[in-house]
């Protein structure tokens, strides 16, 4: 009786595996950001744009309906073990998402066991290039992209001494040691390179050190929360130089937290954020009116990510995860609020999608360089 | 800068550092000393202190306003409500286990921690918050040594503090209680004195102090969020130890020495802030290889 019936289920699976491509199903995608611990804001705004691309994938008529999982990785390495683990048991067919380079890297090799295709929409620590096992696909430019953005910035604002400031974490020191070594190699002093600890609020002996330091400008490479106080001690404790921070730092949270003055005149290297960028006008109302408050800077890319994965399950036909694999690494995609996504080899965005902000009365605005 | 500005700005960044960590390893220490407990909630109350001053300058701006009439308002208003919330958790969570293993109250602390955590990170989403006084940029040039008001007002609060809980336990009844309690319970509760209210005082005492920390530290540094209370705790934990736990000048000044161990740590060649905590614990390490109490706690005679 249970051979039988374990064959019966047998026999039922392998029909449902033949027969799947055929009818529109459901599919369950897997989204792994951090909804909770002090990059909270960011991911939960990149749920929110996989929502909506959900919302409208499964407004189409006759194709696949879409769903979403949360895994909350807290930006935290071990809260994302245990999250990925849950996602990649919990019957979902790819993962988009991955903020918080430091806490995706240990992610990948989990998806990739699990044979889980992962577009990961904001995370671009250049770490995450050998880490990947070939089934992750990077849409948002790497770190060496953002640092030949910032080596151009340097030298258009003529910087001849620049202190690097990290939290020692994957993304803020992979930033800061590229930051460094570019910097460096063209000819320019790093006479201050200093790693502070996450979450530690005072920074008044390392804003001495860098005055002392004699740099005129100082770049912070780690993230927001953080990065707003360390702005605020820079100005209170009489830092007049340029102050120029990655793209960690975009939130304009940065405004409240540092006080609009201190942040007046920083520059910020951004993804393509939904504010500035001219196709993502209809998204940024969309988002405004389901949400309350506009998108946050790894919306767009986040539903562009989305939007991607579909177009691949599409043409692989199914959900199988090889064909969908294979579908991404030939993707040539022109729907996308920021601009087109082919892949290099190495499976990262063939383009560099840097721009940069200047600070002004409280928030960002689109400055050319 | 010369060297020696540049060594004096290090001192203040120091010193008001060191506030920090000596007014909460106060908290750790007075524990410590009458009951027996690491009280590991207690860099978490430092963090409730903050979101607890948060919500009373917002209630006290409508007439006090934001400035410094608000914020001490704020302070005070902080350390009464987190002194009552310690003395809850003493009674809810310490009491019933003060004849219990020792082993059990630790693990109940550890509980207590991240009960107060979570609970604030449910309750505030797990946002930063941006904790926006108007108290200035002003302050005053000594020497090329710039030192704002903000610094000067935090020191010497700390300072009023420490000094009145130093007069507190010296020359009141109530002090001279929580100190005969500390020596021996048993025999203190023979001799009339009633431990259960002096074990309730002290977590008053200490809860509030953290909740003066923590507010002041919201309003200087700008910015508060529910996990702001771990690496203070451990600090001032650490503070505590070199210190010599137990005893109350040695709080202060461990709390001092670990912040200018810090901050000239960050300055030191070779050193620099990516190894400064690697500098202050090797230093830690030394005192207590030296001095195994600290350094001004005393060798207590375990008596049969």
């Amino acid at each position: 009786m249970r051979t039988s019936l374990r064959s019966a289920a047998a026999a039922l699976a392998v029909a449902a595996a033949l027969f799947t491509p055929a009818v529109a199903a459901e599919v369950k995608i897997g989204v792994l950001v951090p909804t909770t611990g002090s990059e909270a804001t960011y991911g939960q705004d990149m749920a929110n744009a996989v929502q909506i691309a959900m919302d409208e994938i499964n407004a189409a008529k006759g194709g696949d309906t879409y769903s979403l999982v949360i895994g909350d990785d807290g930006c935290d390495p071990q809260q994302a073990v245990n999250a990925a683990t849950k996602l990649a048991s919990s019957g979902i067919a790819a993962v988009v998402g991955g903020y918080c380079s430091g806490a995706t890297i240990p992610t990948l090799k989990i998806f990739g066991d699990a044979k889980l295709p992962m577009v990961i929409t904001a995370a671009n620590s250049t770490k995450l290039i050998p880490a990947n096992p070939g089934n992750a696909f990077l849409i948002n430019s790497t770190g060496n992209d953002q640092v030949a953005k910032a080596l151009e910035v340097f030298k258009a604002k003529g910087v001849k001494a620049l202190a690097i400031v990290n939290e020692g974490d994957a993304y803020s020191q992979d930033l800061a040691t590229l930051a460094q070594k570019g910097f460096t190699g063209a000819g320019g002093n790093v006479p201050s390179f200093e790693t502070v600890n996450k979450g530690e609020q005072d920074f008044s002996s390392v804003v001495t050190k860098i005055k002392a330091s004699g740099a005129d400008a100082v770049f912070w490479t780690a993230y927001y929360a953080d990065g707003g106080p360390f702005i605020k001690q820079l100005r209170e404790g009489g830092y007049t130089g340029l102050i120029i921070v990655g793209d960690g730092s975009t939130s304009t949270e940065l405004f409240k937290l540092a006080g609009a003055d201190a942040a007046e005149g920083v520059l910020a290297l951004s993804s393509p954020t939904p504010d500035f960028l001219p196709n993502a006008k209809a998204f940024a109302d969309t988002y405004k009116a389901k949400y309350g408050n506009a998108p946050g800077p790894y919306a767009a890319l986040t539903y562009d990510g989305t939007k991607l994965l579909a177009a691949a399950i599409k043409t692989a036909g199914g959900t199988d995860s090889a064909k969908v694999m294979d579908a991404l690494i030939k993707s040539d995609f022109k729907d996308g609020l920021a601009g087109e996504i082919t892949f290099r080899d190495d499976h990262t965005l063939a383009r560099s999608n840097f721009i940069v902000l200047e600070g002004k009365g409280g928030t960002w605005a689109l400055a050319k360089y | 800068m010369t060297l020696t500005a540049i060594l004096a700005q290090q001192l203040v960044n120091g010193l008001v550092l060191g506030s920090f960590y000596a007014l909460v390893a106060l908290g750790y220490t007075m524990v410590f000393g009458v009951v027996k407990l690491l009280n590991f909630a207690h860099g978490d109350l430092y963090m409730v202190g903050a979101f607890g001053g948060f919500i009373a300058l917002s209630l006290v701006s409508g007439f006090a306003g934001v400035g410094w009439l608000g914020v001490a308002l704020a302070i005070l208003l902080s350390m009464i409500a987190v002194g009552f919330l310690g003395v809850v958790i003493e009674r809810i969570a310490y009491a019933p286990m003060l004849k219990a293993p020792r082993l059990s109250i630790l693990i109940t602390a550890l509980a207590v921690s991240l009960v107060l955590q979570n609970g604030v990170l449910t309750l505030s989403n797990g946002q930063v918050m941006a904790f926006s006084p108007k108290l200035g940029f002003a302050g005053i040039d000594v020497f090329g040594l710039f030192i704002n008001y903000k610094q000067i007002a935090l020191a010497g609060t700390a300072a009023v503090l420490m000094l009145g809980l130093e007069l507190f336990i010296s020359r009141t009844q109530y002090g001279r209680a929580m100190r005969a309690v500390s020596v021996d319970k048993d025999m203190s509760e023979l001799m009339g004195i009633d431990v259960n209210r002096v074990i309730a005082l002290t977590f008053f005492v200490g809860s509030a102090l953290a909740a003066a920390a923590g507010t002041m530290a919201g309003a200087y540094y700008g910015s508060i969020w529910y996990f702001m209370g771990f690496l203070i705790g451990l600090k001032a934990f650490t503070a505590a130890v070199i210190g010599g736990i137990g005893s109350i000048p040695g709080a202060m000044l461990g709390g001092l020495t670990l912040g200018l161990l810090e901050s000239f740590g960050t300055q030191i060649p070779g050193i620099g802030s990516e190894w400064k905590d690697v500098f202050s614990f090797s230093v830690l390490i030394v005192v207590l290889v030296l001095k195994p109490t600290g350094l001004l706690g005393k060798s207590e005679q375990e008596r049969m």
